[in-house]
């Protein structure tokens, strides 16, 4: 094992090439992070393989567990890293339902629709940017949401989109519903593993350091040059990219688009809890919330008021007793899935 | 010598509700200069860099670097002109290694880019005697590595003109001496340095010039041995230099 490591220490990942300063070395890859690739894929191939393998209830529950990662994923990086308490990501969520719907009715393929959709979320965010960044801490939060409220109030002022008791999606009839539940199985793991693999990516780089300088301390972080404004703006926009491309994928799924429904603030409460009990502010967090919140509610929502109230308990127990979400707990024995930071290792230890 | 200022301060004034923090305050600062400002607790001496730096905005008056006017630029422009403080309470990204600390100050205020940006980081951690505590999350620093990084992370940005705001407090004689040392070395490569502390022994033995404020003006403006021998300055802090020297380095 150690032999393996210190070959690894000498082929490393860095961008930087060993530096000048005596022979130092940047790592930014950790042991447990090497040591996940394998199972990474694993389970990434299983996960795409799954339609094949079980009944389509079975997927269509995975596609909600996939639209809520997204969220989870997307306002983590808004709150946990930006600042930007959002409680109003559900506008995006609609907006992109609403896209694929109005898509599908001028005769586009709903699933091609879908980028489409996602990206007209990120060209909406843009003005509602300027309107919300103007807004600080619980204002923002607020603002954020009457935002949501806005969009669904315009959303149903439309009779072609449904008014407010919802239609139903056009343009799906050519398919059958097998394959129909297995592409849109395949079209929300796509929008998860890109969500993903976009936040981790975003977050290794320059702008991603510089927005964990902002979330430990913005007003430091712009004493040594950091421009939150403009970090935060590209994270907003993005969060918009992906809330809308999930409310798409939440569409073709329901098969019906109703405002209450895509537009619910039980959207932003979902996202923040499985970001709060999962752990804000790392990349793992959001995963390992969203599988709590979903073995949750698989075995226990048929217990009605119950669910809601151990859910809730849940939340306070883990702010209470861990404020880093259960991700936290996993980190104090240095576990990192994501790793985004960076190591100096010296030439005399690099088998640590 | 108006030709070679880097730093000039012109009528700024400020205030907080009654109190008076800035009362047209005007002095400037020769290029690669070290200048000392000493000062009781609340004259307004953190208030005056936060002026300088940009997180603070003046009431009236004028900040000029090389000239150019200052106060209507956001702080990180005024870090990527050269300008950078440091914070009498540390604050450091306390979820960040030290390395990341001082690296993202390398590439955001030192507009620094890949290997360079790397290699600026290990320099000033190596410069700041933090080599050891690289890997080290901040959070989990004491206060003399704490301070140490405030001023590793203000040297990664490039500063022309370096703001250290007690950064001498609480440290024992032998820290105290490292840091001279540092802040002399730093000084020795041209940068200007605008230095606050209530650790007068340190300044006497670094600075070109002293500067007390009281309430926001300028009492007194010299060679340091002039300026504390001055009988306003010594009337300030109730007594002799000893009891300057004792005073707190002031967590507050
Ligand atoms: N943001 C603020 N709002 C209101 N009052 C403030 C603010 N910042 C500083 N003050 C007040 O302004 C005065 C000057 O504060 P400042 O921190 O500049 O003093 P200082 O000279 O740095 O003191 P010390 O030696 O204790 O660090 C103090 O009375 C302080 O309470
Ligand atoms: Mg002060």
């Amino acid at each position: 094992m150690t032999e393996m490591a210190t070959r690894e220490g000498a082929a490393d990942e860095s961008p930087a090439a060993p530096s000048q300063v005596s022979g130092v070395r940047i790592r930014r890859s950790t042991r447990s992070s090497r040591l996940a690739i394998a199972p990474a894929l694993i389970v990434l191939a299983v996960l795409a393989y799954l339609p094949f393998l079980f009944a389509q209830d079975t997927t269509n529950t995975m596609v909600n567990f996939f639209i809520l990662l997204v969220l989870g994923m997307t306002w983590n990086v808004l709150a946990g890293y930006a600042g930007l308490v959002s409680v109003g990501q559900q506008a995006f969520l609609g907006a992109g339902a609403y896209s694929v719907l109005w898509l599908a009715q001028q005769g586009m393929d709903p699933l091609a629709a879908l980028p489409v959709a996602a990206v007209f979320c990120g060209v909406v965010a843009i003005p509602v940017s300027w309107l919300v960044f103007r807004l600080r801490g619980g204002y923002f939060a607020i603002g954020t949401w009457a935002v949501a409220e806005v969009f669904a109030l315009v959303t149903i002022r439309s009779s072609a989109l449904g008014g407010g008791t919802g239609t139903n999606l056009p343009g799906l009839d050519g398919y059958d519903p097998v394959t129909l539940g297995a592409l849109t199985y395949w079209a929300a793991l796509a929008i998860a593993v890109l969500t993903l693999l976009g936040s981790y990516l975003m977050l290794r780089s320059r702008v991603g350091l510089a927005l964990t300088a902002v979330r430990d301390d913005d007003h430091a972080a712009e004493g040594v040059g950091v421009r939150p404004a403009g970090a935060k703006r590209v994270v907003y926009l993005l969060a918009a990219i992906g809330a809308g491309a999930a409310g798409g994928v939440l569409a073709i799924s329901q098969l019906n688009v109703q405002a209450d429904n895509v537009y619910g603030v039980q959207w932003a409460a979902y996202m923040i809890f499985v970001v709060l009990i999962g752990g804000i502010g790392t990349l793992e967090g959001p995963i390992i919330g969203t599988i709590v919140f979903f073995i949750l509610q698989q075995t226990l929502a048929s217990h009605g008021a119950w669910y809601l109230i151990l859910v809730g308990l849940v939340a306070v127990v883990m702010a209470l007793w861990s404020p880093r979400g259960l991700w936290g707990i996993a980190e104090r024995f240095g576990v990192h899935l994501f790793p985004v930071g960076y190591r100096v290792v010296h030439p005399e230890e690099s088998q640590s | 010598m108006t030709t070679e200022r880097l730093l000039e301060l012109d009528a700024v004034s400020k205030r907080f509700g009654r109190v008076v923090v800035a009362d047209g305050l005007s002095f400037g600062v020769r290029q690669g200069e070290t200048l000392g400002i000493v000062g009781p607790n609340g004259a307004g001496k953190t208030s005056l860099f936060g002026m300088i730096s940009g997180d603070l905005r003046v009431d009236t008056g004028d900040i000029r670097l090389s000239g150019t006017s200052l106060t209507s630029l956001s702080t990180a422009r005024r870090v990527r002109s050269g300008v950078v403080r440091t914070h009498q309470v540390p604050r450091p990204f306390t979820g960040m290694t030290v390395f990341e600390n001082v690296l993202v100050a390398a590439q955001q205020g030192g507009g620094l880019r890949a290997s360079h940006a790397v290699d600026r980081t290990l320099e000033v951690i190596e410069e700041t005697g933090l080599a050891e505590h690289a890997n080290v999350v901040s959070g989990r620093l004491g206060l003399l590595s704490r301070k140490r990084l405030e001023v590793a992370r203000a040297l990664a940005c490039g500063p022309r003109l370096l703001l250290l705001d007690e950064v001498a407090g609480g440290l024992t004689d032998p820290e105290v001496d490292t840091l001279v040392s540092i802040v002399r070395g730093v000084n020795a490569r041209g940068v200007t340095v605008l230095w606050i502390e209530h650790v007068v022994r340190a300044l006497v033995s670094t600075v070109d010039r002293l500067v007390c404020l009281a309430l926001g003006s300028l009492v007194a403006e010299g060679k340091p041995s002039e300026v504390l021998a001055r009988p306003e300055v010594k009337q300030i802090f109730l007594g002799t230099g000893a009891a300057v020297d004792e005073a707190p380095g002031g967590l507050p």
